[in-house]
């Protein structure tokens, strides 16, 4: 019966449960600030809480959670890269997503839909037989195929891209997959909560206090806390931070725009990326098709988005899938990337004592979420950096000792 | 075959012409020609204009401008220090063949070469182009570098017999691209291929 | 649409252009210390502010100077590169 439904929601005797605390204030000091109410710094958050038992932190949102890069991505979720340092790292968080939705007792829509990396020349295609002998040499599934194989999984495409661009062959990776990325955020969040961190939104960081080479506290805009141990997961805001700071790194900021189409029937299972044609797409439990493409060509710190993306965009989808003109686009929008030279993240240790990173992460740090969670709490609780991560520091550039994603990450976030 | 010239347009194979009546009819509204075998000089550097200048061409003054040449052809100054001259066989046979002297660059032009106009090529332009041709002055003589369909061009406008018309140069591995695509505008705006000597 | 106005060939939307990243003076590479080398090379002034950026129109391939503000992407002004000053 629906009233009696409404009687029941609007019962006060039976409130829906907030999935975390409110706090008015903040405490005067806390073991561990976090930076970020994105799935990095939650997910460091809740691991710190269960895997260290440090409970006395303090998340800081300058929005709300989940509203930077986290609730913007397109959710692709694979660990096929390039370098040994990736792909271990990459594979460890695709093995924490799976028990992930149990983990917090609430569904992350986790689908295993299978990934393919297009490619339309003789060059594309070395670089998919490299990475393919990478992964399968650290135990990732992933083998190249030929144009029938992406044919059969995808019937739609139109393997020649009319005419211009015929797919040679393709990268399959069949652990591909996507989830709910808001999800992601609120169930680390819950989790955290839960265990006593505390989240508190719509707080911004302004300053952050710096004595003799340490972290002595963090100014924000609700008052001004001391602690020890700050750690900056902020993704796009990330030089900002690290000017407060005064840290020199890498790190530059381009849009990377996205759009999803009207829900329609539900035709295409697998995960499609063509660097060549710059353009991915997937297709969502709603039936949206949600698509993106290579990076937006100048610096911007804003999230404005763009005709331009939209027309380049759909015109080479047009090219893969001939039968989508008919097919309106409902929304698009853009996050603010925090991209490196060599498209690996920014991650560990700094030289501020009890200053630590998880930055860098561009356009393909959804899928990390929990591993960077795991691998700097870990990092911070010990005060050393986590093994799998010791390829991702922010001094392998002064070192001239790079981790080259490039091949891997460029168009295929 | 002109010596200097390509020796097959890059839209050989699909710019053919219907009969004579279908191309008059098209010129008056729009007509698109494929002129990629004019012979073609490409230079530039900071020795490009005085070189060119001692082999009696004359030098247009403004970037971004062209002048025409005596016995036929143009000179078309691209940016500060590059050049595109086009004229007669003998003209540019000279050019190739005389040393360079310091400063200047040979610039390969293997372009596709396209000739547009017609009463409707305002329409046209609007569609593929972001550069308003309109309020330029044609007596100062204007090149506009600038992108058609996403492709880097040259364009020169003029008047041909009283119809505005524009003269297009792109890289030439972009033609089968371009060609198809302005005649498909040219066709749906109810014109069509025809040959160069159409709009005299 | 977005318009950047090359000091050669006038206001063109921003497609006309490449970015090459904000001007930065380079230091001699062969008095250099290698860190000061690496961080030429590869640290970046990320934060927002107003920057003097290289800029290509490349129908034309002129190379210029924007100055820009990054966090509003408005242009202030554009001209020639007048050499390191
Ligand atoms: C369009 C798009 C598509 C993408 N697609 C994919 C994909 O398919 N797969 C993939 O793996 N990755 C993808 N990514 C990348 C991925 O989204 C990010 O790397 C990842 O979400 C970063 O998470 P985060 O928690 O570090 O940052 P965010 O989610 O951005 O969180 C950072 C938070 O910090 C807050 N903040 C900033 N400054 C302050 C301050 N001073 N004080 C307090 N709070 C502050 C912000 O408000 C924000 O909420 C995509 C990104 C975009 C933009």
């Amino acid at each position: 019966m629906p009233w009696r439904l409404l009687r029941f929601a609007l019962n006060k005797k039976h409130p829906e449960p907030r999935m975390f605390t409110f706090h008015e204030k903040l405490k005067a000091s806390y073991d561990v600030v976090i930076i970020g109410g994105g799935g990095h710094g939650l997910s460091a958050a809740y691991y710190l809480a269960r895997e260290h038992g440090i409970t006395n932190v303090c998340v800081l949102e300058k929005g709300y959670i989940g509203g930077g890069n986290t609730g913007r991505n397109t959710t692709i979720i694979r660990s096929n890269y390039l370098t040994p340092e990736g792909v271990q790292f990459y594979d460890e968080s695709v093995r924490l997503w799976q028990d992930l939705s149990e983990d917090f007792d609430l569904n992350l829509f986790y689908a295993n839909r299978g990934h393919f990396t297009l490619a339309h020349t003789d060059s594309a295609l070395r670089t998919m037989r490299w990475r393919a002998e990478v992964n399968k040499h650290y135990g990732v599934a992933s083998e190249v195929v030929g144009p029938e194989v992406v044919k059969e999984a995808a019937p739609m495409i139109d393997i020649t891209c009319a005419g211009h661009s015929p797919i040679l062959g393709a990268l399959y990776h069949a652990p591909g997959s996507v989830a709910r990325h808001d999800a992601v955020a609120w169930g680390y969040g819950r989790g955290a909560d839960q265990r006593g961190v505390e989240i508190h939104q719509q707080t911004e960081v302004l300053g952050i206090d710096v004595e003799g080479g340490k972290v002595k506290g963090v100014r924000t805009s609700k008052g001004y806390i001391s602690t020890g141990k700050v750690l900056c997961a902020v993704a796009g805001s990330t030089p900002r931070i690290l000017k407060m700071v005064d840290v020199k790194s890498p790190i530059y900021i381009h849009p990377l725009q996205a759009m999803v189409s009207e829900p329609v029937k539900p035709w295409l299972d697998p995960i499609l990326v063509s660097g060549s044609l710059h353009v991915y797409i997937s297709q969502s439990a709603r039936g949206e098709l949600v698509m993106g493409a290579s990076l937006d060509p100048y610096e911007l710190h804003g999230t404005r988005s763009t005709l331009d993306f939209v027309e380049g965009l759909t015109s080479h989808m047009l090219e893969m899938f001939p039968f989508l003109s008919n097919v309106k686009v409902m929304r698009q929008w853009a996050g603010m990337a925090d991209m490196t030279p060599d498209f690996a993240p920014v991650m560990g240790k700094t030289p501020v004592d009890g200053f630590y990173l998880d930055s860098g992460w561009g356009t393909w740090g959804f899928k990390a979420t929990p591993v960077c969670g795991k691998t700097m709490a870990h990092t911070i609780a010990t005060d050393t950096a986590h093994p799998l991560i010791t390829g991702f520091s922010l001094d392998r550039f002064r070192n001239y000792a790079l981790t080259g994603e490039k091949g891997a990450a460029s168009v295929g976030h | 075959m002109p010596a200097n010239a390509l020796a097959v347009s890059p839209v050989a194979d699909i710019a053919t012409l219907p009969d004579p009546s279908a191309q008059k009819a098209a010129v008056a509204k729009l007509g698109i020609a494929d002129q990629s075998l004019t012979p073609r000089h490409g230079c530039k550097g900071p020795g490009a204009a005085a070189w060119l200048e001692s082999l009696g061409l004359p030098i247009p003054p403004q970037p971004n401008s062209w002048l025409p040449v005596d016995g036929g052809g143009l000179i078309a100054r691209l940016g500060f220090t590059e050049f595109l001259v086009e004229g007669p066989a003998t003209l540019i046979a000279r050019l190739a063949n005389t040393p360079r002297s310091a400063g200047v660059y040979p610039v390969l032009r293997q372009d596709v070469a396209l000739l547009l106009g017609g009463a409707k090529l305002d329409e046209l332009l609007r569609q593929t182009c972001n550069v308003n041709f309109r309020p330029l002055d044609l007596a100062t003589r204007p090149v506009v570098l600038t992108s058609m369909v996403g492709v880097g061009v040259t364009v020169i406008p003029e008047l041909r017999n009283g119809q505005p018309a524009v003269r297009i140069w792109g890289d030439g591995s972009y033609g089968h691209y371009l060609w198809e695509t302005l005649l498909d505008i040219a066709v749906e705006l109810g014109g069509g291929a025809v040959a160069p000597h159409s709009f005299n | 649409m977005k318009i950047m106005t090359c000091p050669l060939n006038g206001p063109r939307p921003v497609s006309e252009f490449h970015y090459w990243g904000e001007v930065r003076p380079m230091p001699n590479p062969a008095t250099a210390s290698d860190d000061a080398w690496a961080d030429y090379v590869f640290n970046r002034n990320g934060a927002p502010g107003l920057k003097k950026e290289w800029w290509c129109h490349t129908p034309s391939n002129t190379w210029f100077i924007a100055e820009r503000d990054t966090e509003k992407d408005v242009v202030l002004k554009t001209y020639f590169y007048e050499g390191d000053q």
